[in-house]
């Protein structure tokens, strides 16, 4: 390989404008509570999340108690299993992996692997994150209220969400809708700074084709998140009109109760299709920044830089973009048109084929790789085995005439968790193993890890394999009991036993994941600052954890893509972003 | 500038580095950048909820909402507040700062004429309909009246900051930014306005636009 020999000082121009000038906190609260660091409101948002989480995890237990041993807990009536139901997939989509992911990670690894000091408005950051606390204090209230929460399904769908004798249909479903339009508010706050800093303070060198997947996929999911909950937005605020003001959105000419409501004309459909042109773009908020950090997690695990670098962004730009017309996929026992219905056939077929793409380019860096089965690399395997299950079991649900019969049926809901709970949830995993280090300065317990993974791995599928076959019989979701159906043998009742068994395993595993991080947070071995070898600017930090403003005096600058891995030549299996040519080669052979 | 169509990542520089924080991407004010994503994300809500009100239309029990003749006089004043910023602008561009100080409070004064106009109009529409808000295009009209006066609302924020800064500024050029950005807030709230007003508000003009375009 030829030596390129550069003065590095006509190598790099200066820069032409100054850096931010950052805010330091005079107090403890200011440091640390009303904090403008966007790595503590990271910690922040993610502790947040995972706590919420944790209530739903808890929630997801009842309801598995019930299906299980029908009638035997007499604390879960329909009503409560209802409420825990709805609770648990609103927790568990929006307030736990989107805050997690945008908030979380957005947060800490937006500034860190793009060079930058902070976010761009570190300000409005800090109240992102209070307006996002606030959102989840009033959905946390919802359970204290008379009534209780509400238990419409996580869909909230008019008439039923509203109507008497719906669980929660007084002020459960209130609070619902305000946590929700609050969550929104905060989340566009904390969007605008994701996007302008990725857009406008890289550091030098760094121009958008080199940024880490990482980057691209938190930033595309944002786009979406801004584009997407516009429509929650206006469906929460138009259901919040129907219930006080009394107007007639969605709501038709009714009886309930044996008497007649007082709304006449409004259209229920019509909320059906502003939420799922909000839900369905969600499954790719919450799934592009899990693929972006597995294809960083896989690269670096396996020594080998990523398969189609440049495919894998257009990838996550085309499915970004496709999410937005395939909403109605949601809706095909909507009685809609069959036209109708073979467009959104067609376009969510359509989308199989960039998400096919990333697959082979996941295997195909692992392919061949010097793979090293650490923990991250062990939730990113993982996460491709549930990927490409809930992947495949999603071309059955996209077309029309396949869905209609397994409409509202646990294959539906064995599907989604497949794909857009579990596989995530690895990714969150695996992640959260490969920062901790950085974030933490220390390292976790390994055995403990492999505990965890291992118990997750094995009884996620335990849990949700089965599920499709309950499905493919025929069990309908959100029933309260199934027992006494003639249709269904007694083996279906002992199949959701057994998945509830793994269910409870699961979720006590996550409580020795969480015990592994608070713990060795305090007394964990010390990490070295770049502990996986790792090229990504993160690494290249002067301290770890990495003080505020995240870098030393000078920003790095950066000379080449975030995969330089195993280059054949150069001595180290890794260069880092920041090494310019004639450092990194100075050993290469002749 | 790098083409994230033609680069070719995977090659490290053997060229001066890409400057990433210099140049045209870094000139433009982050805050302006910021503002263009905000009225990104408010433009898809307007349209949603336009799109919703189109399509409750198509279905046959249909009742559009009572003429108010006070949203024509509302709209003047929004038009009047937005062309005292555009002044305001032109003149913090001159550097004649007793100007610009004069437009922004003019700005400000008539955005709240316009506030009070619409809950006037409000009222008024409260009264035609006796209360009853069963009517779907009633209940609309309601909506994005109010969301659009909140953004309103929201911009005087800006606005009143701007307006402080202003009468503690003598370099009136300094203000340029903030009275720019402040400016094309107004203007897209204008834009907005004039669309749902011209649109939904007054006559069947959606009603026609639909029939153009074959949904009725």
């Amino acid at each position: 390989m030829e030596h390129i020999a550069h003065d590095e000082t006509s190598f790099v121009r200066p820069a032409e404008v100054g850096e931010m000038e950052l805010y330091h906190a005079k107090t403890w609260l200011g440091k640390y509570v009303f904090s403008q660091d966007a790595k503590t409101i990271a910690i922040q948002y993610a502790a947040t999340a995972i706590a919420i989480g944790m209530v739903a995890l808890v929630l997801s237990w009842f309801m598995r108690l019930q299906l299980a041993w029908p009638n035997t807990f007499t604390f879960i009536d329909p009503a409560y299993y209802l409420q825990a139901v709805t609770m648990h997939g609103m927790i568990m989509v929006v307030y736990l992996l989107t805050a997690l992911f945008l908030g979380g990670f957005g947060n800490y690894l937006i500034p860190l692997m793009v060079g930058a000091r902070d976010m761009v408005f570190p300000w409005l950051n800090m109240i992102s994150f209070w307006v996002y606390f606030t959102a989840v204090l009033l959905l946390a209230a919802s359970f204290f209220v008379g009534g209780g929460s509400t238990g419409a399904g996580w869909t909230l769908y008019p008439p039923q969400a509203i109507l008497p004798g719906t669980p929660g249909s007084e002020a459960g479903i209130l609070l619902m809708l305000a946590s929700l339009a609050v969550f929104i508010i905060g989340f566009t706050m904390g969007g605008l700074n994701y996007v302008v800093t990725i857009l406008q303070a890289r550091t030098r060198g760094m121009t958008l084709m080199r940024m880490p997947l990482t980057v691209w996929g938190i930033f595309v999911a944002t786009v979406l998140a801004l584009f997407a909950f516009p429509a929650l937005f206006v469906s929460a605020i138009m259901m919040a009109l129907d219930v006080l003001l009394g107007t007639s959105f969605f709501m038709p000419a009714i009886m309930t109760m044996g008497n007649e409501a007082d709304h006449v004309g409004g259209n229920p459909l019509l909320f059906q299709h502003l939420f799922w042109f909000f839900g369905h773009p969600e499954v790719y908020i919450v799934a592009l920044p899990a693929f972006g950090i597995v294809s960083d997690l896989i690269s670096i695990h396996a020594r080998k830089n990523i398969f189609g670098y440049r495919m894998m962004v257009w990838a996550i730009v085309i499915i970004g973009a496709l999410s937005f017309v395939v909403w109605a996929h949601h809706m095909y026992v909507s009685g809609m048109n069959p036209y109708f219905g073979f467009f959104f056939a067609t376009t969510t077929l359509i989308i199989a084929v960039p998400t096919a793409l990333k697959v082979y380019n996941w295997v195909l860096t692992l392919w061949q790789g010097n793979i090293h089965l650490t923990i991250p690399m062990l939730f990113s395997i993982a996460f491709l085995l549930f990927f490409i299950n809930g992947g495949m079991t999603g071309l059955f649900l996209g077309n029309a005439s396949v869905s209609m019969p397994l409409s509202d049926t646990l294959f539906v809901v064995a599907h989604f968790h497949m794909v857009m709970a579990v596989a995530p949830v690895m990714v969150v995993c695996g992640a959260i193993y490969h920062w901790y280090p950085k974030i933490t300065g220390r390292w976790y317990h390994e055995g403990m890890a492999r505990f965890h993974f291992w118990v997750t791995f094995v009884g996620s599928y335990l849990v949700f394999l089965p599920m499709h076959y309950l499905g493919i019989m025929g069990v309908p979701r959100r029933y309260f009991e199934i027992t006494g159906t003639t249709f269904l043998p007694d083996s279906a009742q002992s199949v959701n036993a057994s998945i509830t068994i793994a269910a409870l395993v699961v979720g006590a595993a996550q409580i020795v994941f969480l015990y592994n991080l608070i713990v060795s947070a305090f007394k964990g071995k010390e990490a070295p600052g770049n502990p996986w070898n790792a090229t990504s600017l993160e690494w290249q930090t002067e301290t770890t954890p990495p003080g505020h403003g995240n870098f030393g005096k000078e920003l790095p600058c950066v000379y080449r893509w975030a995969y330089d891995y195993s280059v054949p030549g150069v001595e180290e299996d890794f260069i880092p972003q920041n090494v310019p040519p004639r450092n990194a080669q100075t050993e290469v052979t002749q | 500038m790098s083409n994230i169509f033609t680069e070719q990542p995977w090659i490290a520089d053997t060229g001066p580095v890409a400057p990433a924080l210099s140049g045209a991407q870094i000139a433009l004010n982050s805050r302006r950048s910021a503002l263009k994503v905000l009225l990104s994300v408010v433009s898809i809500f307007f349209m949603l909820m336009i799109v919703a009100y189109g399509g409750r239309m198509l279905y046959q029990d249909w009742r559009p909402t009572p003429q108010i003749n006070l949203l024509w006089a509302n709209t003047g004043v929004l038009l009047l507040s937005s062309l005292c910023l555009q002044a305001a602008l032109m003149w913090a561009r001159a550097n004649k700062v007793q100007w610009v100080r004069g437009a922004l409070v003019g700005a400000g004064a008539l955005t709240v004429l316009f506030l009070i106009g619409q809950l006037a109009a409000w009222q008024q529409l409260t009264s035609m309909v006796l209360g009853d808000f069963s009517n779907p295009s009633v209940g609309f009209f309601f909506m994005i009246s109010g969301i659009h006066g909140l953004h309103m609302a929201g911009g005087m924020v800006a606005l009143t900051r701007a307006a402080g800064r202003a009468f503690n500024e003598s370099n009136a050029r300094a203000m340029e930014h903030s009275v720019s950005n402040c400016a094309l807030y107004w203007h897209y709230l204008l834009g907005v306005w004039l669309l749902v007003f011209g649109l939904l508000f007054t006559g069947n003009n959606f009603e026609i636009l639909l029939r153009i375009c074959g949904f009725i």
